[in-house]
């Protein structure tokens, strides 16, 4: 199946075999810089996400996927959807924001949070901007979060990835097929590559 | 051979007026007595031709391989040697940029988001402007450039040619007719380290895809060969086609 390929590149040269290998590679390069730019652009770690579990229903089904915007100057209010990530914890978690707390620049939030973590004073991290402390929930739980929270009580805007500004029903559902059987996500990406490396411009 | 002898002894007597590039108000016609060899003169014993097939349908398929003839043709041994400077900067600036973007992606993966954001933002910054000087380079200056070759040929003093093809698949206008392969063809030979200018053709040509290409998709090569060697020649020849 390969050898009229083959046959082709030998005959078309060293510098042929580069260029094709290198429409493959800025694909790829192209998909990471444009992921990488929408981080910066809307200031969130990871601008779109899939939602994995069913504690947001009615608002948002498994297999959802989410927008997401995490502007510097913005303050939660209550009733915004955040997705928020606990260090220690490998997945973020998309709920409710049910109480806010403005924490003003001059007080240090430490004082509120308990957190059991010793890590030692941040300079300059937290006292640039007002700080808040949060308390969510998801709408299909019956409690709220202060047992995801690892020990803290409260969350602070740096666990914040971001907050939903827009979804799209049912299209998650590739990333998830593809984390739960990763053959598929190889026999993508492979096919992908061939695709690539056998086109001309 | 037979058509340099000829064309030597046809006119001997321009030979002292295209010699001087200085007085030339327009393009000096190139002396046929110092011609190098054309293409069509140095005919390469039976070498193996490999079986050229395409997919008839398939423009891209069409162009490229003509494109893949004209360059085997005209880099065969005693004809001109390929210049990569076109492909060679498309390489560089693709490759660098696409270590760039690896290069941010992984600092991104590894360093937390708000430490790394300057830097990230830089890289991505610097990806967007090669990917940009590429993405013109090849518009503006490689434009439709397939081919750009240049030989040194030793008969009485040193001289060096240049040539540079380029094609393109311009629109039909009805719709039932065949498109058609447009070549056209810029040559200038020169003497002197390239400060004396001996000679300059300009040459254009069409051909309908199926006149070198049957129901099959199979290339007929020979044909092919025929027609760009007739047309270097001529624009060696100085003749504006």
């Amino acid at each position: 199946m390969f050898t009229e390929e083959l046959k082709a590149f030998r005959r078309l040269g060293f510098r042929h075999v580069l260029l094709q290998v290198l429409n493959f590679a800025s694909v790829i390069a192209s998909g990471l810089m444009i992921w990488k730019g929408l981080g910066i652009v809307t200031n969130s770690e990871s601008p779109i996400v899939v939602v994995l579990s069913g504690s947001m229903e009615p608002a948002f089904y498994r297999g959802d996927l989410l927008f997401l915007t995490n502007p510097s100057s913005e303050q939660y209010k209550t009733g915004d959807i955040t997705v928020y990530k606990i260090p220690g914890a490998e997945i973020p978690i998309v709920h409710r924001v049910m109480e806010t707390h403005d924490v003003p620049k001059s007080i240090d939030i430490r004082k509120y949070t308990k957190s059991k973590s010793k890590s030692k004073p941040q300079p300059g991290e937290d006292s640039k901007q007002d700080n808040q402390l949060l308390l969510t929930k998801g709408d299909n739980n019956y409690v709220d979060d202060i047992e995801l929270y690892q020990g803290l009580e409260w969350l602070e805007k740096k666990h914040i990835v971001g907050k939903v500004r827009g979804f799209l029903p049912y299209v998650g559902y590739v990333t998830i097929a593809m984390n739960d059987f990763p053959q598929l996500k190889y026999a993508l990406l492979g096919g992908l590559g061939l695709l690539a490396l056998i086109q001309r411009e | 051979m037979a058509r340099t002898k000829q064309a030597a002894a046809g006119s001997s007597n321009a030979n002292s007026s295209s010699v001087n590039g200085s007085q030339k108000a327009r393009s000096p016609s190139p002396d046929p007595s110092d011609r190098p060899l054309g293409p069509l003169a140095v005919t390469v014993p039976a070498y193996d031709r490999e079986v050229v097939k395409v997919n008839n349908a398939n423009l891209t398929e069409l162009k490229n391989a003509c494109d893949d003839a004209v360059k085997r043709f005209l880099s065969r041994p005693e004809l001109f040697k390929q210049i990569y400077t076109h492909t060679d900067v498309r390489l560089g600036l693709g490759w660098l940029s696409v270590f760039v973007a690896a290069g941010t992606a992984f600092y991104g993966y590894k360093i937390d988001f708000e430490q790394s954001k300057p830097v990230v933002t830089v890289g991505l910054i610097l990806y967007i402007i090669l990917t940009v000087l590429s993405t013109l380079y090849a518009y503006f200056v490689e434009g439709d450039t397939i081919f750009v070759g240049k030989r040194k040929t030793f008969s009485k003093r040193i001289i060096t040619e240049r040539i540079t093809l380029s094609s393109s698949t311009p629109p039909t206008p009805k719709v039932s007719s065949c498109p058609s392969y447009s070549v056209s063809l810029h040559y200038v030979r020169s003497t002197n380290g390239g400060k004396t200018l001996l000679g300059r053709g300009r040459t254009k040509g069409a051909a309908p895809y199926n006149k070198f290409f049957d129901a099959n998709g199979v290339m007929d090569q020979p044909a092919f060969e025929k027609w760009v060697g007739g047309l270097v020649e001529t624009a060696m020849d100085g003749k504006a086609a």
